[in-house]
């Protein structure tokens, strides 16, 4: 019942996704706008060279599209709680636990997706794509957006206001994009960023993919992908146990109720 | 805990206890303590005004949530211990839509079958199966929001019956539908009664309530009566005398010098509960000071007897007055057509 339970919430979200594919082409403005406006501006007087700069800031842009993508996704969580259909997933007997992890799959696969959209204007950015930094590259992808998923999840269970959480998601997601390192070397950062860079996922996500296209790594590669797997389980963790509790409001007490008498 | 309850649904057990349940929401007491049984293959009602605890209890049978005090099963499984067992046995179509109106109707009952369990083939066939039963088959590959409103409600049916639930609890599942899709949709109903599965519906139009078994009046948390329809109405004995006069206060302190009792609070009517009330109608006539503008002579109704048992009216001003000339269903039984 688990993993058909995941199964039917990823088929429920993609098909809704589906339906607003044109999504995965809005989604590009954003990266865009970072990749050749703001590099090409900001690469154009730095001392690292405009072309050096976007190479830099793609893995970067990268996980930006990643980690809105995903938390979008997680929007749904909220919407849905206002909306019935998922009171009929609610009476059925699929397990609170496979809603979180569909929940969590489904961001995972659609920021996947957009990060695919994203990829091909590796090239225009001077980041020629040869096979094994493409297939090191995917590994990335795939990790990063299964912990930004869980993290969108994780913190959109708890919300059941349409307009709090998307406030709330800003208020998180932003600082932890800038302290993660996409848009400037973390090496020569101040100390203070630096440590608050080694809090971050996102860094670790941002720090793996670009070892990947640039084979410079500010984190060791093996740290990021512990670091990375231990957030996803301890976010999942989370995610599972708020859908949990969720499961009914006064569930003690009334377990006790005695038919015999 | 896992005493008696997990005996197996068989004949013997009722599809629905509830025994003492009580449900509070903070301050408010939605529920103040319902006993009730639902007897397998049951068609039963629950009739009562807005507020009155319906979608409460609904929400407690169908393990949305957990009752505050007491406890209830659903065919035999308790509602909290043995949560999953309930889901899987039941369907439930909910006061308000639950279908992703952004998808097909096909996907939506696709999507609750892969909920329930089903492979992606067999949940396909399931649906398609439904959708032509229910006479959906065309309209199903429409995002369900350009449905018509009795296709929408009657796609929450289906949703409902994805699994082949052996009771199904439809809470106003006709809320707002014409006459004409409303009989079509009991029409599927009653048909799934026939063939065993057990209903427990809430409605509020009281023709619909009249095919019920059994009808359970709640008001305020309480079940006030419990009982057939015809013995609901029987309560009341006799008939119902509905009078419409220029001064009705006047017309009322008449009646109630004569011992006539009418009733508190029947709208903008008088209204008279009578043993005789067609041998008493023309005496009234002869003899009330005022002049009356309209008299009427009939059966008692479930709104009647909800008035007597409580003081108010049942539904609310909302209510279809047109309906009774859609030849409701056991309407013209009865005394009513006394010469
Ligand atoms: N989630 C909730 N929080 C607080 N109070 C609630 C909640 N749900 C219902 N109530 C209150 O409980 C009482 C019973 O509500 P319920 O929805 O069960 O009534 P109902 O009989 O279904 O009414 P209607 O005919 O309007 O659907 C009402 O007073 C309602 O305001
Ligand atoms: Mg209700």
């Amino acid at each position: 019942m688990m993993l058909r339970g995941i199964w039917a919430i990823v088929v429920l979200d993609m098909k809704r996704f589906w339906l607003e594919k044109a999504r995965l082409v809005a989604g590009l403005a954003q990266p865009l706008l970072y990749l050749f406006v703001l590099g090409k501006g900001i690469g154009a007087s730095s001392q690292m060279g405009g072309a050096d700069y976007q190479r830099f800031i793609f893995p970067g842009v990268l996980a930006l599209s990643l980690l809105f993508t995903a938390t979008f996704g997680a929007i749904t969580i909220v919407f849905d709680r206002q909306v019935g259909f998922f009171k009929a997933v609610l009476v059925s007997p699929v397990p609170r636990a496979a809603i979180a992890l569909g929940k969590i799959s489904s961001g995972a696969l659609q920021a996947a997706l957009q990060g695919l959209v994203v990829l091909p204007f590796a090239p225009l950015a001077g980041l020629p794509l040869g096979l094994g930094e493409t297939i090191a590259l995917f590994g990335g992808i795939a990790l990063a957006s299964v912990t930004f998923s869980a993290l969108g999840v994780a913190v959109a269970a708890r919300f059941t206001s349409t307009t709090v959480f998307p406030i709330v998601s800003n208020a998180v997601l932003l600082p932890m994009f800038f302290l993660s390192g996409a848009l400037y070397p973390l090496s020569g950062a101040p100390r203070w960023m630096q440590i608050a860079a080694h809090l971050d996922p996102v860094a670790y996500a941002v720090d793996l993919m670009r070892g990947a296209l640039l084979d410079k790594f500010f984190f060791s590669p093996w740290l990021s992908l512990g670091v990375l797997a231990a957030v996803i389980a301890l976010l999942t963790w989370l995610a599972v146990l708020v859908f949990r509790r969720g499961e009914d409001d006064s569930s003690l007490g009334a377990t006790q109720f005695n038919w015999r008498r | 805990m896992p005493s008696a309850s997990a005996t197996p649904a068989s004949a013997a057990t009722p599809a629905v206890e509830v025994r003492g349940v009580v449900k509070r929401y903070g301050a408010v007491e939605a529920l103040r303590g319902i006993d009730l049984t639902v007897n397998t293959g049951e068609m039963f009602a629950l009739l009562g005004p807005n507020g009155a605890g319906k979608t409460t209890l609904f929400s407690i049978l169908a393990t949305l949530r957990a009752p505050t005090e007491g406890g209830a099963r659903v065919l035999g499984h308790d509602v909290v211990a043995e949560r999953d067992a309930v889901r899987r046995a039941m369907g439930i179509v909910f006061q308000e839509p639950a279908i992703e109106q952004r998808l097909s109707g096909r996907d939506n009952l696709l999507l609750m079958g892969l909920l329930y369990g089903l492979p992606t083939a067999a949940a396909r066939r399931r649906a398609d199966e439904i959708l032509g039963q229910l006479g959906l088959a065309e309209a199903a590959d429409r995002p369900a929001k350009t449905l018509s409103g009795g296709q929408r409600r009657k796609l929450e049916l289906a949703r409902a019956l994805v699994t082949d639930p052996k009771i199904l609890f439809l809470d106003e599942a006709t809320l707002g539908l014409d006459v004409d899709a409303r009989r079509g949709f009991w029409g599927h109903v009653r048909g799934l009664a026939a063939a065993g599965c057990t209903v427990f519906f809430t409605t509020h139009y009281m023709e619909e309530a009249e095919v019920a078994d059994r009808i359970a009046l709640i008001d305020q948390g309480r079940i006030v009566a419990l009982d057939t329809p015809r013995a609901l109405k029987a309560r009341l004995g006799g008939g119902v005398i509905r009078l419409k006069t220029d001064d009705d206060t006047r017309a009322r302190a008449w009646l109630v010098e004569k011992n006539f009792t009418p009733e508190a609070e029947a709208g903008a009517e008088l209204m008279l509960l009578h043993a005789d009330p067609a041998a008493v109608l023309p005496e009234l006539l002869r003899h009330l000071p005022v002049k009356v503008l309209r008299a009427e002579v009939k059966e008692p109704s479930l709104e009647d007897v909800f008035l007597k048992l409580t003081g108010r009216k049942l539904a609310g001003d909302e209510a279809p007055a047109a309906l009774g000339a859609g030849g409701a269903p056991g309407g013209g039984r009865g005394k009513g057509g006394r010469p």
